[in-house]
């Protein structure tokens, strides 16, 4: 193929990814441009001021991380305990394992949502930001037992049992071995879990019935009463995360040779 | 079965409980026997969901565009990594959709395809367009189309990456052989790459589709109300304030539920045969 044909598809495939971005940055941070102006020029820099001061966007981004964070590392101690119990299994016990925590991963949210809604709301969480975690944790977990179960395909237990061995209690081998060793992997899946609750509209919705305001709901209320602006923040202020994890994750890759 | 194994058991079984008890408790609910409005069992749901031509209109909405979504991401994903297979530049670039939540994503598109959206006004300063309203309808039409191209925006990434570990992990020496062989480029493409290219990808392609039916974050920005998407409908009839259509939501959970575990099915299928080939293909290599 030719090079300027390549060179074409790599501009197209720019353009592409990025416009919307584009549009997201340009609507947050331009003035509120009248059709048909694409950028207000007379803009005096108060536009940037409406975005500090909107209390509903740091409070739901503040929602947003406290559930992110709370997801993370739930869905991480509960996958953990359920990779590593698999992990010693048999064949096939494992297979019908990985089989079971495909399906909050694959189960629609809505329809998780729809069925979750009634527990939290028997379970007095209905609509609570604690709800919302649970709901969250569900799919988080299932996501990161699949992970976590592969992490540890590769785990060598014998300097568990060398410490065994040597006299160590389960706790003193779990937090001096077991931990040590696992470090980054089990980093990753807080963070994995975390990305899992950040984007959630839909579970949030509907067991949060509302109440529950994360940076999704918000960015969602904003555009429905016609805040572009402040939708635009929202959903830059989603992408940052997602963006920083992505970027750590292609760096760890490359240095340590896994992606080239 | 060894205690390990009921240990494992259990874990997995807390881990599935919220989805089984869930889905247990939609079809309760779906046969009017818990839930909000639940009068002893009846059929009258279900009749009241297929009889419905909202249900079958959002069904075919919902599949159709997740189709032409999946392909549309497919055949960009497929040329950019057989036409930008080693360019870095590439690689980051669709690192940019892959990061932008799908809720931004559809906010991001809106902005830009609507009929006042940036597009509309770029087409106004070339003269093209005097009005919002000549620029095309793509957002909220019934064809769904920006919501479709949003779709194809956000996945195509994924896919792209898969083509090229794809590619990446391809034996090198079977294109040598078949070209000491006498083989053309373009029987070295036709007869080698893309059969492995295909194989490798389809399983991710399957689980783009089952995503996308029961897409939420980006239909709820750029669906149109007419049809719903499947989602959207089981939404609106969730909080509906006649406690009987709250009951056709749980139905229509576990509609989109079967089609997911179908298509995972079909996944697993893809999968096995990927790792079929795989294992030929590494063998006579």
């Amino acid at each position: 193929m030719p090079k300027s044909w390549r060179v074409f598809a790599l501009l197209l495939l720019a353009v592409v990814s990025l416009t919307p971005v584009l549009a997201l940055s340009v609507t947050a941070f331009g003035a509120a441009a009248r059709y048909p102006e694409v950028w207000v020029s007379s803009g005096n820099g108060t536009e940037f001021l409406t975005l500090v001061r909107s209390a509903a966007l740091w409070r739901a981004l503040l929602t947003s991380v406290l559930l992110a964070i709370g997801t993370g590392v739930l869905a991480t101690v509960f996958a953990f305990v359920a990779a590593r119990t698999l992990s010693h299994a048999t064949a096939r016990a494992r297979r019908i394992g990985f089989g079971a925590a495909f399906l909050p991963v694959i189960a629609p949210p809505i329809a998780l949502g729809v069925g979750v809604q009634v527990l939290a709301i028997r379970a007095g969480l209905g609509g609570t930001t604690l709800g919302v975690l649970a709901a969250h944790v569900i799919p988080a977990t299932g996501y990161l037992t699949l992970f976590l179960s592969g992490v540890l395909l590769s785990y060598d237990d014998a300097l568990e049992d060398a410490a065994r061995s040597l006299g160590a209690k389960p706790w003193t081998v779990f937090t001096r071995v077991t931990l040590p060793s696992l470090r980054l992997p089990l980093r990753q899946s807080v963070a994995l879990g975390a990305m899992v609750s950040w984007g959630q509209l839909a579970l949030t919705l509907i067991v949060g019935g509302g109440i529950v305001r994360s940076l999704p709901v918000e960015l969602l209320s904003f555009v429905q009463s016609g805040d572009d602006r402040l939708g635009a923040a929202a959903a830059l202020l989603l992408t940052i995360p997602p963006a920083l994890v992505l970027g750590v994750a292609q760096l760890g890759a490359r240095r340590t040779g896994v992606v080239t | 079965m060894t205690s390990r194994d009921g240990a494992g058991y259990l874990a997995v079984a807390l881990i599935a409980a919220p989805v089984v008890a869930g889905g247990l408790y939609s079809l309760a609910a779906t046969v009017g026997i818990a839930g909000a409005g639940a009068d002893g069992f009846t059929t009258a749901r279900i009749i009241a969901v297929f009889g419905d031509g909202a249900t079958w209109a959002s069904l075919r909405f919902t599949l159709v565009s997740a189709f032409v979504a999946t392909v549309i991401a497919t055949a960009t994903a497929l040329s950019v990594s057989v036409l930008l297979r080693r360019s870095r530049v590439a690689r980051a670039a669709i690192a940019i959709p892959l990061a932008v939540p799908h809720a931004a994503a559809a906010l991001g598109v809106l902005l830009l395809l609507g009929q006042s959206g940036f597009l509309s006004r770029i087409a106004y300063a070339l003269g093209l367009v005097s009005q919002p309203a000549d620029f095309p309808a793509i957002v909220y039409d019934r064809a769904g189309t920006a919501m479709i191209l949003t779709f194809a925006w956000k996945e195509f990434p994924f896919l792209a990456l898969t083509a090229w570990a794809v590619l990446d992990a391809a034996d090198e020496s079977l294109s040598q052989v078949a070209q000491t062989l006498g083989a053309s480029a373009h029987d070295i493409f036709t007869r080698i790459t893309w059969p492995l290219l295909w194989r490798g990808v389809a399983p991710a392609v399957i689980a783009v589709f089952a995503f996308l039916i029961g897409q939420y974050e980006m239909a709820v920005l750029l669906a149109p109300s007419d049809p719903l998407p499947l989602s959207m409908l089981t939404y609106e009839r969730a909080l509906d304030a006649n406690l009987q259509r709250r009951g056709e939501a749980h139905l229509l959970s576990l509609i989109a539920l079967a089609l997911t575990i179908v298509l995972v099915l079909v996944h697993e299928r893809f999968r096995a045969n990927s790792d079929a080939l795989a294992q030929v293909v590494e063998h006579d290599a």
